[in-house]
């Protein structure tokens, strides 16, 4: 299709990103496989161990529990981050003076190191000295165990995340709101359609591939969560908001368990790998049946489509 | 009828943002004041307002660029040095390949753009404890553990597919007809990418960095594994304040509060490419 420099130029354009793929990301997860198969102790050798690591997974109730916390979490969490960053996204869309400064500030908590947020909820959560409970006291309402009670901890965390991780997805779909064409809107206004006609007509569907690339980024992230969750309860209390990232990191980096702890990650690792292909798979053929009239997207489309 | 819902709909959306704005600023509100404030102040009952409930002092300031400069300032630069060099590379290697995959049809083997694209989104799946054992071995092997370079290789690895994911999209909405026109006045193909694709693309190349910069400056988990002296970055010096026997919770505040600074900084110098849109620039 293009001339012979052309195809030399292309495979140049995606040679660095492929090599650091192969580098950074195959060597070190073979290399992790490898582990998991093994019976492998700090300084020991390694020997075959078959799937025992894997039969002691599904069998470990402990590790079955922070896989369900762990999903309870991201649902909760990527649900409530969409439906605010959304309302967020077009509150700010509209807003016509500060509009800078109030985007600004609303981007600042995922800016934060989730360490140093971690640290700030710990000292709000504070049972006798936070002002969460204090401000509670004040309106004469019970003070509530933020970190200490089971449920609470959950609740708590997901709480953390949604101040963290809303601007991320208001931040892409602001970007989305700003990339609608002009064209439609002004003929669906002379035609007289409602403003809610054109939001779900119009508004919506053109944000469909943005929500999207929002949801999906966040629910592979959420799946991961460690840095708050360590600092803020440390898993606990007990093991009530021990996420499989945490649990794996406990096995592998603190009881030294480092085949266990392999094991641990290639099943993460699978279950992470088998929810994206079947939603990217789902995604792919919803975008083939929607019209855009957006140009970028169309062929946005073209090139997803192949 | 319709002035009216107009008037409604500001009330609601003035009202959320308020809210919104109480929930994002309190948490910060209060790790300022923290960070001036003495330890009865802080173990006590609850105090809101410096000047008033409580006496303010730079005790944990006057700590930091005193006492505890020299181990704070190194986490603070290596984290910005990292993060910078990371994200640059990050931002180069990504875009090509954005570019590359928007512009080209590639067959490697059964292996299409979209299996290219998915192949290296699919990296961020990964769980970075996954990496994390595997390339601590690695690293010792290639004497890379605890080095700024080794933790620049690992954050521009980290941000890779983030700025493809995103860069993608943008390369592709820019109509390569511009680029044919230019082909035909005599651009070479690095001109074409230079003059006139990588202006357009401008916004989506800002956030793109913007967001590597942020993810490389945030990690934690790979950071508190690979690095423990020389290449500490910031937030494992942070954590690693929580361990001493009681938390000095304004000295942890004063630090958070510097955490704060870089990335607001960037933000507020590159927000003009964040969100105006590639269509607003085309005119």
């Amino acid at each position: 299709m293009k001339k012979p420099r052309g195809t030399i130029t292309k495979h140049l354009l995606v040679a660095p990103a492929l090599v650091m793929f192969l580098a950074v990301t195959i060597f070190p997860l073979l290399f992790t496989l490898v582990l998991s198969f093994s019976n492998w102790k700090l300084g020991g050798k390694m020997q075959f161990a078959g799937f025992d690591n894997y039969k002691r997974a599904f069998t470990d109730e402990l590790f079955l529990k922070t896989l369900l916390i762990t999903c309870v979490i991201v649902v909760v969490a990527v649900a409530i981050e969409y439906v605010l960053g959304f309302l967020l996204a077009m509150t700010v869309n509209k807003v016509v003076r500060g509009k800078k400064a109030i985007r600004i500030l609303i981007l600042l908590p995922m800016m934060l190191a989730p360490v140093v947020i971690g640290f700030m909820w710990k000292m709000l959560f504070d049972e006798s000295y936070g002002p969460i409970n204090h401000f509670l006291g004040f309106l004469g309402l019970p003070t509530v165990s933020w970190i200490t009670n089971s449920t609470m901890a959950v609740i708590s965390v997901i709480l953390v995340d949604v101040w963290e991780w809303t601007p991320l997805i208001a931040l892409i779909l602001m970007a989305g709101f700003q990339s609608l064409p002009k064209e439609p809107y002004e003929s669906a206004r002379v035609d007289g359609s409602s403003e809610w006609k054109i939001f779900k007509d119009l508004t919506f569907p053109m944000l469909i591939p943005a929500s999207i690339a929002a949801i999906l980024l966040r629910s592979i992230e959420t799946f991961k969560i460690f840095d708050t969750i360590f600092v803020i309860t440390s898993g606990g209390p007990g093991t009530a908001t021990t996420t499989s990232t945490i649990y794996a990191y406990t096995v592998g980096l603190r009881n030294f368990n480092l085949s266990y702890a392999a094991a641990i990650c290639i099943i993460l690792l699978i279950i992470v790998v088998v929810l994206c292909t079947v939603f990217l798979k789902l995604v792919l053929k919803k975008r083939k049946n929607i019209e855009l009239p957006d140009e970028g997207a169309v062929a946005e489309m073209g090139v997803a489509a192949k | 009828m319709k002035s009216s819902n107009v008037k409604w709909g500001s009330i609601l959306r003035i009202a959320f943002l308020t809210l919104w704005m109480l929930f994002i600023l309190f948490p910060l509100y209060w790790t300022v004041i923290t960070s001036f404030k003495v330890p009865t102040d802080i173990y006590g009952q609850p105090t809101y307002i410096p000047g008033i409930d409580f006496t303010p002092t730079t005790s944990a300031w006057t700590y930091l660029f005193g006492e505890g400069k020299d181990r704070f300032l190194m986490g603070f630069m290596n984290s910005i040095l990292i993060g910078l060099i990371s994200s640059f590379f990050a931002l180069v290697i990504g875009a090509m390949a954005a570019y590359g995959l928007a512009r080209y049809k590639y067959k490697y083997g059964p292996m299409r753009n979209d299996d290219i694209a998915f192949t290296i989104l699919s990296q961020r799946m990964m769980p970075p404890i996954v990496a994390a054992i595997a390339l601590f071995i690695m690293f010792r092997f290639f004497g890379l553990l605890d080095t700024k370079l080794g933790m620049i290789i690992i954050y521009t690895w980290m941000n890779i597919p983030i700025t493809v994911f995103l860069l993608k999209d943008y390369f592709a909405g820019i109509s390569a007809d511009l680029e044919h026109a230019a082909a035909i006045d005599g651009y070479s193909k690095f001109d074409q990418i230079r003059k006139i694709v990588l202006p357009l693309a401008k916004p989506g190349l800002a956030s793109a960095f913007l967001l590597s910069f942020i993810f490389a400056w945030n990690e934690f988990l790979i950071a508190l594994i690979l690095t423990f002296q020389d290449a500490q970055t910031f937030p494992v010096f942070i954590s690693g304040l929580n361990a001493q026997m009681e938390p000095k919770w304004s000295i942890i505040s004063a630090t958070g509060v510097v955490a704060i600074l870089p990335p607001t900084l960037i933000a507020i110098l590159m927000d003009k490419y964040i969100v105006s849109g590639l269509l607003k620039e085309q005119k």
